[in-house]
């Protein structure tokens, strides 16, 4: 699968998704005008490289400075998605980078983790 | 006189200790705007990270409610089809953001429905009593589950208000017409 790559905006995050090297990187802020127009064909790409993983495993890397509420929604639908292919027999791992000096952020990152039944969760303080 | 009276506005705002005021039609252009302002500290400027954040975080959902919400509506001439007019719905809100008392607070108000009164009173209610706890579990319920009745955001918003604020969420209705009723929701970071 090609690379999917958009690159960050004022009001959306940057998507590195790297399948490749099964290696997905959501980060920067969220709150978009409209959050399905917006992560639609991110969960679509997400699901097509899902369905053949199988065993395999993968990386996503999530390193929000901020997230409205909906887009909080859309970022659990994809966590689901990983822990879903998980329970499948993949090896998932999910990295929740937090800036240290906004603690909401990684109160929101500990809700996500405690959902999380097969994929591993990492929290993480961001670099620099 | 001008000068005099504009001058005048700026003097009851300042009074009140609002830094930021804006009342007219909200729309996503102002909010990408006004939010720009705020996170380049030009709205307030001494505050932490933390802060900071809290303050933009509120800022978003509130005027993401006055811009889904407000029963004021812009009026397009010539009518427009009802699909259309879904479409292009503008609608009008007052929002400040101020100092008090040590605390940044947001303010925003708009024109609802009188109709919707109780359900919204019920439900503001309900996570401004709650504590932090009680309300992040509630947020886990409502971010698994589908919108509330009458809801286009999942009331999402509202938690995320509560949860960004430092005190608890005050809110106050106030009667303009028989269909309409003034809403405030006022929260300190």
């Amino acid at each position: 699968m090609q690379s999917l790559s958009i690159p960050a905006s004022i009001r959306t995050p940057a998507i590195d998704f790297d399948f490749g090297n099964s290696h997905f990187k959501l980060s920067g802020e969220s709150y978009p005008e409209d959050v399905t127009e917006f992560y639609h064909p991110v969960f679509s790409a997400l699901d097509t490289y899902l369905a053949t993983l199988g065993p395999g495993s993968c990386r996503f890397d999530f390193e929000l400075i901020y997230l409205n509420s909906s887009s909080a929604k859309a970022v659990m639908m994809l966590m689901d998605k990983l822990d879903a292919a998980a329970a499948k027999g993949a090896t998932v791992d999910i990295y929740w980078f937090y800036d240290e000096k906004d603690d909401s952020m990684r109160e929101l990152g500990e809700e996500f983790g405690e959902d999380l039944e097969n994929a591993k969760f990492h929290l993480e303080k961001m670099p620099g | 006189m001008l000068a005099r009276e504009l001058f005048d506005i700026r003097l009851i705002l300042r009074k009140q200790g609002i830094i930021f005021a804006y009342s007219g039609y909200v729309t996503e252009a102002v909010l990408s705007g006004v939010g720009e302002a705020i996170k380049q500290k030009l709205v307030i400027a001494d505050a932490d990270t933390k802060t900071l954040r809290g303050v933009f975080a509120v800022f978003v959902e509130q005027m993401q409610n006055m811009i889904r919400y407000s029963a004021e509506k812009a009026q397009s001439s010539p009518p427009l089809p009802s699909d259309a007019e879904a479409l292009m719905e503008i609608r009008y809100g007052i929002l400040t953001i101020g100092q008090e008392n040590g605390d940044y607070v947001v303010h925003a108000g708009n024109l609802i429905q009188r109709s919707d009164v109780e359900r919204l009173r019920e439900r503001l209610s309900k996570i401004r009593d709650m504590n932090k706890e009680e309300l992040r579990a509630l947020r886990k319920e409502r971010l698994r589950g589908g919108p509330e009745e009458g809801s286009k955001g999942a009331g999402l918003g509202l938690m995320e208000i509560a949860r960004r604020a430092s005190k608890p969420i005050e809110f106050d209705f106030t009667d303009v017409d028989d269909k309409h009723v003034f809403f405030a929701l006022k929260a300190s970071v």
